[in-house]
């Protein structure tokens, strides 16, 4: 994956991690939001239900009051005979606008009752028990013919001397009184009449049962309020159930407040697609800017990358545009300041070097040439005072003399020779090559000069070792040379040895000798031409190797210890 | 006050001359009593003229009118709504001192006491509540001749059946749905006419009842009752309940379960009324009875036992036998027996204007403000 690559998904993924952090900010708060302003909404539509109950609470009991201060309850209940009255309830409950009315005698038989006027006789026995004196109105389950019913009620006495006649009626809370409280929009109300122990779906007024079975149980259990949400997705809705006591510390009905969730999950999904849609926009745009942005970032660092490897490749020359300012600029610039240093540092080398091989070239040159001359002056100086002195053996010196001349300027023949095979070092002709039989043979050639100087030479070649391509004579010439040195290296005997193993795909010549070895000094500056740590030769010998190596596109190296020896490794492709 | 022994006093008076004034005063006095007398005598005695204007609740539909009361035949007649009958000059107990009668069907009890108390009417029938309503004051009233009975479809168990005959609590619907008219009976022929209906059970027992109930299965536990009189279906529903039977109330009589039903005691003969109670029932002819027709539900029955039905031959302990062997199986529970009670007018003078078995005696009625 390319740095632009990293960068941008680094980017977008940002981008994305910011615009879903915001959207759930934005939905957490709204959520809440919401929840805080339904809650006030059902403490409101609660309260506003309390009212509504007592207010019809102080219109049931003014109504019973009423009944029960009229003549015709008086006349009920000073009657000795109450069979007469069986009908009165009805038109008392019509007339004052009560769902329920009962006049019942003083021993709970009932005397009259409206809402199920085939009850009398029957007794309510909670009547003739209980004291109703200053009582409010409360929740009581009233018997219809078609069941009970929760009702609001109250109870109002008539004493007349030693007769009593209680008179209790109500309203029923039913889907008309829920609808009385004028709801807003979203929010229901729902009332459970508590009949039985076990929750009944006949009882709940104001709706379908649905899942409310456990919230109910839960109120009805505890007596404390709660909450919980029915339902899902925009169907749902919080239900906050309150428990409502009855006069006789029982649970006559629990007041079930439903709030649609719809508004918040509607909400919810707006604010998604909102989210959604500005992720994606995001996204694109970032997309955009981060290809941009990225593009920009990473331009000169390719450009730097790039001339990095020209400059690898040899080409020291390499700069980068520095136009901005930045801290790509000031690497660009440092770049380029960084190659033009290498160039000036390289040119400074290489002319150094050149002024050092020169110099040494020109030591070498005179030290090359003042052997021979020496002997030359010697020789003529000779040859004039025996001329002078001696006349009668000049003759003699003169033919000695003229021999040693000849002898020296074939030596100094033989010295300019060199120097000029070194100068004009010939292309290689490549072909494959046998490097196991090229050691075997040039190790053959110098048999007498090791028997002479009293070294042992060895040869370890791997039998698997590829044909390599080179030029034979050059790598005969490279081996000799080698052989030579190791041969010099050894003055007192030694064991020279001459190793070939695979290497990858190709293959690894090593020449090694136990003489005094080298210091890492002469190592570094083993391979300069005309640099040499014998008395006698030219330098060129591993200066000619190198280049021969080099040539080939191989790989030459030494390593040596001072007084173990030294090992030349060659590595050919 | 006899009006003949006035005038001999008044008369003496007269023929004695120098009587003292106090004689004189005395005589006044008789005569100023002669008088009143006479003038009573005036006032009580049959008026010729006048309609009598009857209310009945029934409302006979068919295309012939109903029989004319003894000394009266039909002039008018709209089916359901209406019937007037006039008096016949040549009756054979001599011309009836009404004109007329009108009478007016499918009035609503309630109405019809309001009518009578607005003087509207001088004829109604009564219900139990009306009884106590201010503006009725003269009442006439029959012998408990109408049974009330529940009557059970041949799919209804007979444990259901018996079930809800001992869950009703016939003294509570007597005491006040009634008003205490009538009586309480197990039977079906009223006691005042068998002499033994006190022998059949007419009490509740509910415990016998859940323990019926509980021997039926649940799906026979609901039973639906058809009614007229949704008050006393109500309460037998709630009787119902109480035993674990569950009442609904319908008006499909043909459906139902079990009917409330009033049948209507049409002789006096105790054998021919069981008779025509077991005929309208559907049920076969109790043995040692005479054969008759079924009567009239709901309908004064003009006609009455044929006077020349052959004689019984039962004796009370077999009248007895049939009609148990009748009730046996419950699948009939008879409730009450309810008299026919008619509201009077003011005006009405005369009668009483019906039988003890319910019929309509018109003939010797007249009205106070009639022709002189």
């Amino acid at each position: 994956m390319t740095f632009r690559t990293r960068l941008l998904l680094l980017f977008t993924v940002a981008l994305g991690a910011s615009v879903g952090l915001v959207e759930w900010l934005v939905t957490d708060r709204t959520r809440e939001a919401f929840e805080q302003l339904e809650s006030r909404r059902v403490k409101a539509l609660v309260l506003q239900f309390q009212k509504e109950f007592e207010r019809s609470g102080r219109e049931i009991l003014r109504a019973v009051d009423g009944i029960a201060g009229s003549d015709a309850a008086l006349n009920i209940a000073i009657s000795p005979d109450y069979a007469q009255y069986y009908g009165e309830a009805a038109a008392l409950a019509k007339a004052h606008a009560l769902d329920v009315l009962e006049l019942v005698a003083a021993d709970g038989t009932i005397v009259s009752s409206a809402e199920w006027p085939a009850r009398f006789g029957y007794r309510e026995d909670w009547l003739a028990n209980g004291q109703w004196t200053g009582h409010e109105a409360f929740l009581r389950s009233a018997e219809l013919p078609d069941g009970l019913a929760l009702a609001l009620v109250a109870v109002a006495t008539v004493t007349a001397g030693d007769r009593k006649l209680f008179v209790t009626g109500g309203r029923k809370l039913d889907q008309e009184f829920l609808s009385s409280l004028g709801l807003p929009a979203g929010m229901r109300v729902l009332l459970y009449g508590s009949r039985e122990a076990q929750f009944l779906p006949a009882d709940l007024i104001g709706g379908p049962a649905g899942n409310l079975r456990p919230l109910i149980e839960q109120v009805q259990k505890q007596r404390t309020e709660a909450t919980t949400v029915i339902g899902r997705g925009a169907e749902a809705e919080t239900f906050h159930a309150l428990p409502l006591a009855g006069p006789e510390h029982n649970l006559p009905a629990v007041l079930l407040v439903g709030s649609s969730r719809k508004e918040l999950v509607e909400l919810e999904a707006s604010l998604r697609r909102i989210g959604l849609l500005m992720a994606a926009s995001g996204i694109i745009v970032g997309l955009a800017l981060g290809w941009w942005a990225t593009a920009r970032v990473t331009r000169p660092v390719r450009a730097l990358a790039q001339s990095a490897g020209r400059v690898a490749r040899g080409d020291w020359g390499t700069t980068v545009d520095s136009v901005s300012g930045d801290e790509i600029g000031q690497l660009a610039r440092a770049f380029n300041r960084m190659t033009r240093e290498l160039v000036d540092q390289r040119e400074r080398l290489v002319q150094a070097e050149r002024v050092a091989a020169w110099r040494e070239l020109a030591r070498r040159l005179a030290h090359e040439l003042k052997n021979p001359l020496f002997p030359l002056q010697i020789t003529v100086e000779n040859m004039q005072r025996a001329r002078e002195r001696y006349p009668e053996q000049f003759d003699e010196v003169f033919r000695e003399g003229a021999a040693t001349l000849l002898a020296e300027l074939a030596n100094l023949k033989q010295i300019i020779a060199r120097f000029s095979d070194f100068a004009k070092m010939p292309a290689p002709q490549v072909e494959p090559v046998q490097l196991n039989r090229l050691a075997q043979e040039n190790l053959k050639l110098f048999d007498a000069q090791f028997a002479k100087a009293g070294i042992q030479a060895r040869a370890e070649l791997d039998p698997k070792l590829p044909v390599v391509q080179a030029d034979p004579e050059q790598m005969a010439r490279v081996l000799r040379n080698l052989i030579l040195n190791a041969i010099d290296a050894m003055p007192q005997g030694g064991v020279l040895t001459v190793l070939t193993a695979v290497v990858g795909t190709g293959a690894r010549l090593e020449v090694s000798d136990t003489g005094q070895g080298l210091t890492p000094e002469e190592c570094e500056r083993l391979f300069t031409p005309y640099y040499t740590t014998k008395m006698h030769g030219t330098g060129l010998g591993l200066a000619i190797v190198q280049s021969v190596v080099s040539d080939h596109k191989g790989r030459i190296s030494v390593e040596s210890q001072k007084g173990r020896g030294t090992t030349f490794r060659i590595e050919l492709g | 006050m006899r009006p003949g022994g006035s005038a001999g006093q008044v008369g003496q008076a007269i023929r004695r001359p120098g009587a003292q004034a106090n004689t004189l005063a005395n005589a006044l006095r008789h005569l100023l009593a002669l008088l009143l007398a006479l003038c009573a005598l005036a006032a009580t005695r049959p008026h010729y003229g006048g309609t009598l204007r009857v209310e009945v609740r029934e409302s006979v539909e068919t295309a012939d009118p109903p029989p004319a009361p003894a000394g009266f035949s039909i002039a008018q007649w709209e089916a359901g709504h209406r019937a007037v009958y006039t008096a016949d000059e040549n009756a054979p107990g001599g011309r009836p001192f009404l004109d007329g009668i009108e009478i007016l069907m499918g009035r609503p009890l309630r109405e019809q006491s309001i009518d009578l108390e607005l003087g509207r009417a001088d004829l109604v029938q009564l219900g139990p509540n009306e009884l106590r309503r201010p503006g009725v004051r003269k009442t006439w009233s029959s012998r408990p001749i109408r049974v009330v009975a529940l009557v059970f479809a041949a799919r209804v168990q007979e444990a259901a059946r018996e079930a809800l005959a001992l869950a009703v609590d016939r003294a509570a619907i007597h005491n006040v749905l009634l008003q205490r008219q009538g009586e309480i009976s197990g039977a079906l022929v009223p006691h005042w006419l068998s002499g033994y209906a006190f022998l059949f059970p007419a009490a509740a027992d509910i415990a016998r009842a859940r323990w019926l109930v509980s021997l039926l299965p649940t799906a026979a536990r609901s039973l639906s009752l058809a009614a007229e009189d949704r008050d006393l279906a109500g309460r037998i529903a709630l009787n119902a309940r109480d035993a674990g039977l569950s009442i609904s109330l319908t008006i499909m009589a043909g459906n139902a379960d079990v009917r409330l039903i009033e049948l209507r005691i049409g002789s006096s003969d105790p054998a021919r009324a069981l008779a025509e109670v077991a005929a309208a029932l559907g049920q076969p002819r109790p043995q040692g009875t005479h054969e008759g027709a079924p009567p009239h539900l709901g309908q004064p029955s003009p006609q009455g036992v044929p006077e020349g039905a052959p004689p019984r031959a039962d004796s009370p302990d077999a009248l007895f036998a049939a009609e148990r062997a009748l009730l046996e199986g419950y699948r009939v529970a008879p409730l009450f027996h309810l008299p026919d009670v008619y509201g009077v007018g003011p005006r009405v003078r005369g009668g009483p204007g019906i039988t003890p078995l319910g019929q309509w005696q018109f003939d010797n009625l007249w009205l106070e403000s009639g022709r002189p």
